[in-house]
This record gives C-alpha cells, structure tokens and sequence, in this order.
C-alpha cells in the first residue's frame, strides 16, 4: 500500500509512483490490512535494522522499509513462489537505490522452513508476517467441526480465488499447536520456530483481531514474547472471507458456561462503537449479504521474553 | 511442546473457553469408545470446573495439569 510514500520522499521533488505490480495471485496491496501494518512498521523505528518478512506477498512492505523506514537490510519468502520473484521486481522498480541491500529467499518457503531461510533468519533484528488466521474453509477435520456446531459455510466459500493461501492455512497440519484451536495455529508454529532458530529477534505481526486482542496476546506470552500493540485500525471485513470459522467457535462454546469468555470482536460501524459476535454478524449477512461489517486489524511488536 | 503423540493434546497458554474448543475439535471424528484422551492443561486452568464445562464429554479426557 503505497498511499504512504509521501510526495516528500523524493528527493527530486516529484512524487514517487509507486504501485507494486499485484497478479490476482498476490495479496492486494492497497489493502487496508496493509496500510494498517506499514503504519505499525513506521511506529516501529527500524532504522538500521535487518529485517525477515515470512509471506512477503508483493513485496510492498519490503520496498517501503527500504525506502521509508531505512531498513539496513530486508529479506523474505514465500510459500508461493512467485511471489518472491514478484517481490524482487517490485522492489528492484520501486526502490531501486536499495536493491543491494534486499536478499530474496527463492522457492516455495512455509515459513522458514528451509536452510536457507534458517541461515538468514540467525543474522536477522526483526522478523515480520501477516500470515492467515483463518482454516481453510476446505480442511476435513474443520469442516467435520464446523458440522458438528451446524454451522454452515458460506455460498462459494469452497470456491478457491487465485490469492487463496494468502487468506487461508491448512489448518489440520497446525494442529499440535495449541492457538490452532482459534485460528492461530500457523503464527504459533512461527513465534516457536523463531525461537529456537533467531531466540534474540522482535517479531512484530499484523492481525485480524476478530478472536480478540486479549488471546492475541496470550499467544506471544505463552510462546515467550512480550507483546506490545503498535498500531491499530478498524478495517471492513472482506466480503470474500468466510466468517463461519468465526461463527463455529462461538457456537462450539454453548452450554459450557464460557460463552461470555470468548465472544468474537465485529463491529456494525466503521468507527468501531458498535461491537458483536461472529453470530451476530452472520445474522446479518445472511439478511442482506451486502451488509457492511468491520473488525479492528492491529500490529503487534514481540520482544524475547528473556532479552 | 507440540502434541507429543496422538494421544496428547497439548493446551498450553490457553484459557479456559479456548481450551473447550481444541478438546472439541480434538474429539471430533474420535470413536465414542476409543481410550480417554490425555489433555495437558495450561497451569492456570482449573481442572474441576474445565470438567464441568465438558458435560458428558469430560468422561473421554483425561485431564493432566501441566505443572507450573
Ligand atoms: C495476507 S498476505 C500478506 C502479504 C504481505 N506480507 C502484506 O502484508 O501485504 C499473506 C502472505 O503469506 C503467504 N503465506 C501463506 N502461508 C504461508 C506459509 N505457510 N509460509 C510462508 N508464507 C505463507 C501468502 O502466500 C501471502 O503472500
């Protein structure tokens, strides 16, 4: 999202033009979830920092820290891997100045799961991701759960767009993970892995706060970060994304006498006033499919608990 | 700590709404009659009324709390 780079950043006094090449396989970068984590990596200070961003999508973000942030090196991947070659020609046309100092990590890398995302990652500050938060709607053993709470799926939600694994993660392969439970399963596996592979650098990760900030929270510290919250932004629910997950979670806590312990955050209103469940929000949609629903997109900045 | 086998469900870090919902979804598809399920609990969960909150399910877990 490049709404950020300020006419000021260029030097010769014209506006910079910067709009990354984006194939509908591509997270889209003029999404506010990404403008929402720029604004967190600005709040941030990493100048002079080598930084690793897991999912590099575009590499929107990596031009930006290059170019706005004076990163000192950026490196990243993708389980895609078109989009690192992607992110490179991205940066090498947004931010050509600073291509020396961007190391892409080519092939298909899930998380850092390769030697050579490892070797990088131990010589790396800072670690950054947004990465999906959502099961994928596909998945057997959630959709066995999803049945089991009569919980249906929204219409064309076992459609597959292009961008598919930019939204969704298979969610029975982060099963050993305890946040998995709610979503979170996919960035629990990456706080673990960066600790036993980079156990002195920050991670700091981009959310869709519909479980709450709270659970958010118990993740970094359960996982032995310390979080902090840099930034946040009340952003409208994508049309395009199945809030059944969302729905399944609250509906799986009936009758358990914990059902007021963990509510969905939606909001009505695009000022974030107006809060209500996932349930809620499905009655809504199920009215009128056009019905405008927010929830709040935050960074969260996570420092070693034992630094 | 990851599932340290198929027999294990580790819950550590979660609370008490969070961990109903991965003994659930644990359940889920398990054979009414297979062997209790051994559930490690976060140190800070409270086995007696976590048991409560399963109902009927409680009777095919085991729960283990984790030591602090
Ligand atoms: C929501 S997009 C974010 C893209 C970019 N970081 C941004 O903020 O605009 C998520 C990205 O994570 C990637 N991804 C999904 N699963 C992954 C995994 N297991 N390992 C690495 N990257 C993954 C997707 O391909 C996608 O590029």
């Amino acid at each position: 999202m490049f709404s950020v780079f300020e006419p000021e950043a260029s030097s010769s006094g014209e506006p910079y033009v910067l709009t990354p090449e984006a194939p509908s396989f591509a997270f889209d970068p003029t999404d506010p979830w990404t403008e929402t984590f720029q604004r967190g990596l600005e709040a941030a200070n990493l100048s002079g920092k080598r930084i690793y961003e897991v999912g590099i999508g575009t590499g929107t973000n990596a031009a930006f820290l290059l170019q706005l942030c004076d990163a000192a090196l950026v490196s990243g991947s993708d389980l895609d891997p078109r989009l690192i070659e992607l992110a490179e020609r991205n940066v090498r046309s947004l931010a050509p100045d600073k291509i020396d100092q961007f190391h892409p990590i080519k092939g298909a890398v899930s998380l850092i799961d390769t030697d050579a995302a490892r070797a990088q990652i131990a010589q790396t500050d800072v670690v950054i991701g947004c990465l999906p938060q959502v099961g994928d709607p596909g998945d057997k053993r959630l959709s066995a759960f999803r049945e089991a709470q009569a919980v249906e799926l929204a219409d064309g939600a076992d459609e597959q767009a292009d961008d598919h694994i930019a939204h969704y993660y298979p969610w029975e392969a982060f099963d050993s993970y305890p946040f998995n439970s709610v979503g979170l399963g996919l960035n629990e596996a990456l706080l673990q892995r960066l600790r036993e592979h980079a156990p002195k650098a920050e991670v700091i990760m981009n959310f869709g706060c519909r479980v709450g900030t709270g659970i958010i929270f118990e993740l970094f510290e359960a996982n032995g970060f310390r979080p902090e919250k840099l930034h946040s932004q009340i952003v409208r629910q994508d049309a395009g994304t199945d809030i059944s997950f969302f729905v399944m979670l609250e509906k799986a806590l009936t009758g358990t006498g914990l059902e007021k312990d963990f509510v969905c955050k939606f909001f009505k209103d695009a000022e974030g006033k107006q809060p209500i469940s996932a349930c809620e929000a499905q009655k809504l949609i199920d009215e009128d499919p056009e019905t405008p629903l927010f929830h709040e997109v935050a960074v969260i900045r996570g420092i070693p608990a034992a630094s | 700590m990851k599932r340290s086998n198929a027999n294990t469900i580790d819950c550590n870090g979660l609370s008490p709404a969070p961990t109903v919902l991965r003994i659930k979804q644990a359940l889920t598809g398990r054979a009414r009659d297979a062997h209790p399920l051994d559930i490690l609990l976060d140190p800070a969960c409270d086995t007696s009324s976590l048991a409560r909150s399963l109902g009927k399910l409680a009777d095919r877990v085991r729960l283990v709390a984790r030591p602090a």
